[in-house]
């Protein structure tokens, strides 16, 4: 690659990017305007927003004990945490005077009060016994929850008409009462029903309404602490300790920092902006650069020029990725002033808020370095999403999804509780977003420093692979030469099934793949309940079964019989040299100590296995479920089923495209894919590479169901061995050591499989393809001339 | 000129497309020929006959299906970098940037064709000149007349000064006073030894240029040779009868060959003819 080329085409974009101006208001004007317009728009809300004053009326206000709770029309401010509250409540009474001040609407519902009041006090007293009920934990308390929920229907109703958010019912003599109490404790008293109210006050609210809530709220927390007090004037009066209530009294202490604070907020922002930020500012200049470029006509001017295709998607990427970068960056710079700007406002104004500052230089350098990879993979994804579009306005189509995916890893990744596991961290989007928050957090560096190097790792890696991706559009000629041409679905469907191939196509590959998953998530659900749901173990294999065959042998059969003139070729179905069938035996014994260690040894990186899959497991070792079923359920259904799918339908179509490797890598993603739990997907995947040079050497699907099934079959049978066999035979002794869950292969036994497996591996992954599948699609190149000199009969 | 060796060489070069509603589509079938240096070589054929795809595959944009091409003595397929240092290539396709000014477009090009600064300056100033372009040098590429756009076209073929020029159909779109500036730049380059492929459909272009012609049609080759050969070999008046008796030959025997389709009568030749010369 010439970077002369790369930086000719790279300052050629960027100056083209710059001098056109939706482009300069994306990225740079819209920033640095929208964030500051929109917290001055906030700021206004905030000042014209009063928050409405909300009505209590209290029934026989003059019966509530000292200390006082209400004075001229407002709760006392020094019941209220903040005084200011203390304006946000009106407080109507029925006392005389007031009672002559009332409008007409509120004097007409205090009249309504007045002949409820009965039925209310039955409420009361009701609502009082299921309390009572619920702390002695006393079983009979349906019953009267019951004849509780009746009750409170019927008043309900009536409520949500009343002029009134919340209603407080004071009991007759209620003053007279508690002040007895006081006298009677204050005597010596201590147990009996005298010490005990008659009856207690009445707080009526709703809390579907969200004025009502709000009121009750405030009222509650009023009325507490107007409690409390009462409660300290009983305590005084009875000679007792103010300590009382409260005996052990833990000290809280909050040592949060107000900076640490703000770093809590900035947390979740900034990875959260960076991400959308980051394929929003990629996307825009991407499309441009590919699909407008093919849309002007200049894209053929580049393409005879003597840049290689290499050098002119590279050129264009760096563009992309330094416009992504400089969005996303701009972006957070701008929230971070304003929010820091508005926070200071704010403070001035009295509200106790504390000063948001800005992220330290440290974390500052760090959202810097994490924006590097996350621009490039989105820069490099959109590139390739643009080199595909036809048009700008067919590119455009593809932003959403891009972005909702985006979305999606980034909202997983703010939830709270999701924290950077080794697992987590080489994740796309996740890995990076995680990262940053842990960081913004303050978390300590040393603890990150194995995660922070995974994340760029394996960002890097994600990026170099989406740039790939790219740079492998803009060198397929259908992709760069699309026509324009009008869709007919009649003729396509028509074409579809009448005019069949004799192998699936690499789209109706991929469809099956899709249509695998749909099976597997719209069926997921009622699987699991199923399973969980299970009476006994043969039920569980049996669903295996079921799972198995509906939701990837059926659309991988389906499609070869209804789109494929050659189902049996499609699928692989017939013979092959019994050299394959030897391997297809033997591999698997080598490979499974090998597999098992792995797994073992990559055992930290991985999440818990779910509970569902726990059960399955706990089926298969199960020693209550017949042998059989248990081959049946683990080795041989998987084995047919999962073949038929990924080495018959798909790999057939896949390998299509006389690109063998690229699409044994392929199947085989997919086929770990639909493992769906971390472990089996990476386990899957590695093995679905093994099982696709075999398909693809020999040409037939039967090595690979062999493999698959002797596989399988020796973990079924590891797992249901009997626990003491390996202390009685002292055969096994060199193989195996440990028992049971503890069972691990010895060194000695893995390095001999190791050193069977290398050239065995090698020998499948750099031989030829079987001829069959040559002869029939000439690759384009020379290149698979000197395959051919060593090619495999069928 | 016939004792120098041929600058581009093409032989039995294939394309095969697959299209969804047509199936695998042949746009060009063992196509062969031979141009040299000093000599505009004409191919002549009606729209979608393969004229593009074949120099498309001569740009290296496209790679063969089957077949071999060689320019300058570079295989297209395999050494496509250094054909594409001495080819200078213009078609419809090839816009121009509309962010760039006429100066900095072909600047750019120069550079990447890897022009030392010095001596591309120079060779701007010198282009600029000739081509008369030197009152819109500044202009953006958006503001630019067709014409304007055209010489800059031109002027970026040419800025590496390359033996080998391809032009497909140039003067498409354009109107008669910048479709003569285009012809006369194009005869001018001959003079200079360049070698040229030139791709049309308008037969006047072809008598007052070319040297020799291929005429294609249905990505095959009818016939090619120099202009009054073909004419006398084929016993007809002029080169446009000529076209049109080849194409009418021609789709008769493939309808012939054809089973469903019923065949054209042979009386209809001459309303054929005047019917096709309508839709050129």
């Amino acid at each position: 690659m010439n970077w002369r080329n790369v930086k000719l085409i790279f300052l050629r974009e960027v100056r083209d990017q710059l001098r056109d101006r939706r482009t300069l208001f994306m990225v740079a004007v819209l920033p640095l305007i929208l964030y500051p317009v929109m917290g001055i728009g906030m700021l206004n809300m905030t000042v014209t927003f009063t928050e409405q004053t909300r009505t209590v009326l209290v029934v026989n206000a003059g019966d509530l004990p000292q200390p006082p709770l209400i004075a001229s029309g407002r709760i006392l401010e020094r019941h209220f945490s903040s005084p200011a509250d203390s304006e946000k409540i009106r407080v109507l009474t029925d006392a005389p005077e007031d009672e002559a001040a009332l409008s007409p609407a509120d004097a007409r519902f205090l009249k309504e009060v007045r002949a409820r009041l009965p039925r209310l006090e039955q409420l009361a007293a009701l609502a009082d016994e299921v309390r009572a009920a619920e702390s002695a934990s006393a079983p009979a308390t349906a019953e009267l929850k019951e004849r509780l929920t009746s009750q409170q229907e019927e008043l309900s109703g009536w409520f949500e008409q009343a002029p009134v958010q919340v209603l407080l019912i004071v009991p007759k003599n209620l003053r007279a009462d508690v002040e007895a109490i006081h006298g009677r404790l204050a005597a010596g008293a201590r147990d009996g029903e005298a010490l005990e109210l008659p009856s207690h006050p009445i707080l009526l609210h709703n809390s579907a309404d969200e004025k009502s809530a709000i009121a009750f709220r405030r009222v509650r927390q009023a009325v507490d602490a107007w409690e409390r007090e009462v409660l300290r004037e009983r305590l005084k009066l009875a000679g007792l300790p103010l300590s009382l209530p409260s005996p052990v009294q833990p000290v809280a202490i909050d040592l949060a920092r107000t900076e640490k604070i703000a770093a809590n907020i900035w947390s979740k922002l900034f990875p959260a902006l960076l991400v959308i930020m980051s394929v929003t500012g990629a996307f825009y200049p991407a499309i441009d650069l590919g699909a407008g470029e093919k849309e002007r006509g200049t894209m053929e001017t580049l393409l005879i020029s003597p840049a290689t295709r290499h050098e002119i998607v590279t050129g264009k990427f760096l563009t992309v990725m330094l416009f992504s970068f400089s969005t996303a960056l701009l972006n957070l710079a701008s929230m971070g002033f304003t929010g820091q700007h508005m926070v200071a406002l704010r403070a001035g104004t009295g509200a106790a808020l504390g000063g948001m500052t800005l992220p330290t230089l440290t974390a500052v350098m760090w959202i810097i370095l994490l924006a590097v990879p996350l621009a490039a993979l989105f820069s490099a994804l959109s590139l390739a999403f643009a080199m595909f579009a036809r048009s700008t306005k067919e590119g455009q189509y593809y932003l959403t999804p891009l972005l909702m995916v985006a979305i999606g890893l980034m909202m997983f990744s703010m939830n709270p509780s999701v924290e950077l596991t080794p697992f987590y961290s080489v994740m796309p989007v996740v890995g990076p977003a995680l990262l940053l928050k842990a960081l913004l957090l303050g978390t300590n560096l040393g603890s990150l420093a194995f995660s922070a190097v995974a994340v760029i790792a394996s960002s890097l890696c994600y990026s170099v692979l989406a740039l790939w991706w790219a740079i492998d559009q803009f060198q397929r000629e259908d992709i760069l030469f699309r026509e324009a041409e009008r869709f007919d679905m009649r003729l396509w469907l028509r074409h579809l099934l009448r005019e069949k191939e004799a192998i699936p196509s690499f789209s109706e590959a991929a469809f099956c793949f899709v249509l695998i998953l749909l099976l597997q998530f719209l069926s997921f659900n009622t699987m699991r309940d199923q399973f969980l749901a299970a009476q006994h173990d043969g039920r569980v294999l049996q669903l295996q079964m079921i799972y198995l065959l509906t939701t990837v042998a059926t659309p991988a059969l389906m499609m070869a019989v209804l789109l494929t003139r050659d189902p049996l070729r499609t699928l692989k179905l017939r013979g092959c040299h019994p050299k394959w069938l030897l391997a297809g035996l033997v591999l698997p014994l080598i490979l499974q100590p090998l597999a098992i260690e792995l797994l073992h040894q990559m055992r930290w990186f991985f999440p818990e296995l779910p509970a569902g899959v726990e059960q399955t497991l706990k089926a298969m070792t199960n020693p209550g479920v017949p042998l059989w079923l248990a081959l049946l359920a683990f080795a041989v259904a998987p084995a047919i089923c999962e073949e038929l799918a990924f080495r018959g339908f798909i790999l057939s179509g896949l390998q299509r495209t006389q690109r063998y490797r690229l699409a044994a890598v392929m199947s085989s993603v997919a086929f770990g894919i639909v493992h769906m739990i971390p472990q089996q997907v990476f386990n899957a995947t590695l093995l679905g590479l093994v099982l696709a040079a075999l398909a693809l050497r020999s040409g037939s699907l039967y090595p690979g169901v062999l493999f698959h099934l002797v596989f399988n079959g020796t973990q079924v049978l590891m797992a249901r061995m009997p626990r003491d066999m390996t202390a009685e035979s002292g055969l096994l002794d060199w193989v195996i050591r440990g028992t049971g869950e503890q069972m691990r292969f010895t060194p000695a036994c893995l390095a001999v499989c190791a050193v069977l497996a290398v050239p065995l591996l090698m020998w499948l992954a750099f031989g030829p393809v079987a001829r069959g599948w040559r002869d029939n699609y000439p690759a384009e190149s020379g290149a698979s001339a000197g395959e051919e000199a060593t090619a495999v009969g069928a | 000129m016939d004792e120098q060796a041929p600058m581009i060489r093409v032989e039995r070069l294939s394309k095969q497309f697959h299209d969804l509603r047509r199936g695998p589509v042949t746009a060009l079938g063992e196509a062969s020929f031979h141009v040299r240096p000093g000599e505009i070589f004409g191919l002549l054929g009606p729209n979608g006959a393969g004229k593009t795809t074949c120099l498309r595959i001569l740009s290296t944009v496209l790679r063969p299906t089957s077949g071999r091409a060689t320019v300058a003595g570079y295989d297209v397929a395999t050494q496509a970098g250094e054909v594409r240092r001495r080819i200078g290539f213009m078609s419809g396709n090839t816009g121009i940037y509309d962010r760039m000014t006429a100066w900095e477009l072909v600047e750019y090009y120069g550079r990447l064709y890897g022009i030392p600064e010095e001596p591309l300056r120079e060779r701007l100033e010198n282009i600029f000149r000739t081509l008369q372009m030197n009152e819109f040098r500044d202009m953006l590429g958006s503001k630019m007349s067709t014409g304007m756009k055209q010489k800059v076209s031109i002027a970026r073929t040419i800025v590496h000064d390359p033996p080998v020029l391809i032009f497909d159909e140039p003067t498409s779109g354009l109107d008669i006073l910048v479709a003569r500036a285009v012809l006369e730049t194009v005869d001018a380059l001959r003079d200079q030894g360049k070698c040229i492929i030139f791709s049309t459909h308008i037969m006047r272009e072809v008598e007052k240029l070319c040297d020799r012609i291929a005429i294609i049609h249905r990505g095959e080759i009818l016939a090619q040779g120099g202009l009054a050969e073909l004419v006398d070999r084929h016993a007809q008046p002029d080169i446009e009868e000529l076209f049109f008796e080849l194409i009418r030959r021609h789709d008769a025997s493939s309808d012939a060959a054809a089973t469903d389709s019923p065949p054209v009568p042979a009386a209809d030749h001459s309303s054929r003819t005047t019917a096709a010369r309508h839709t050129l």
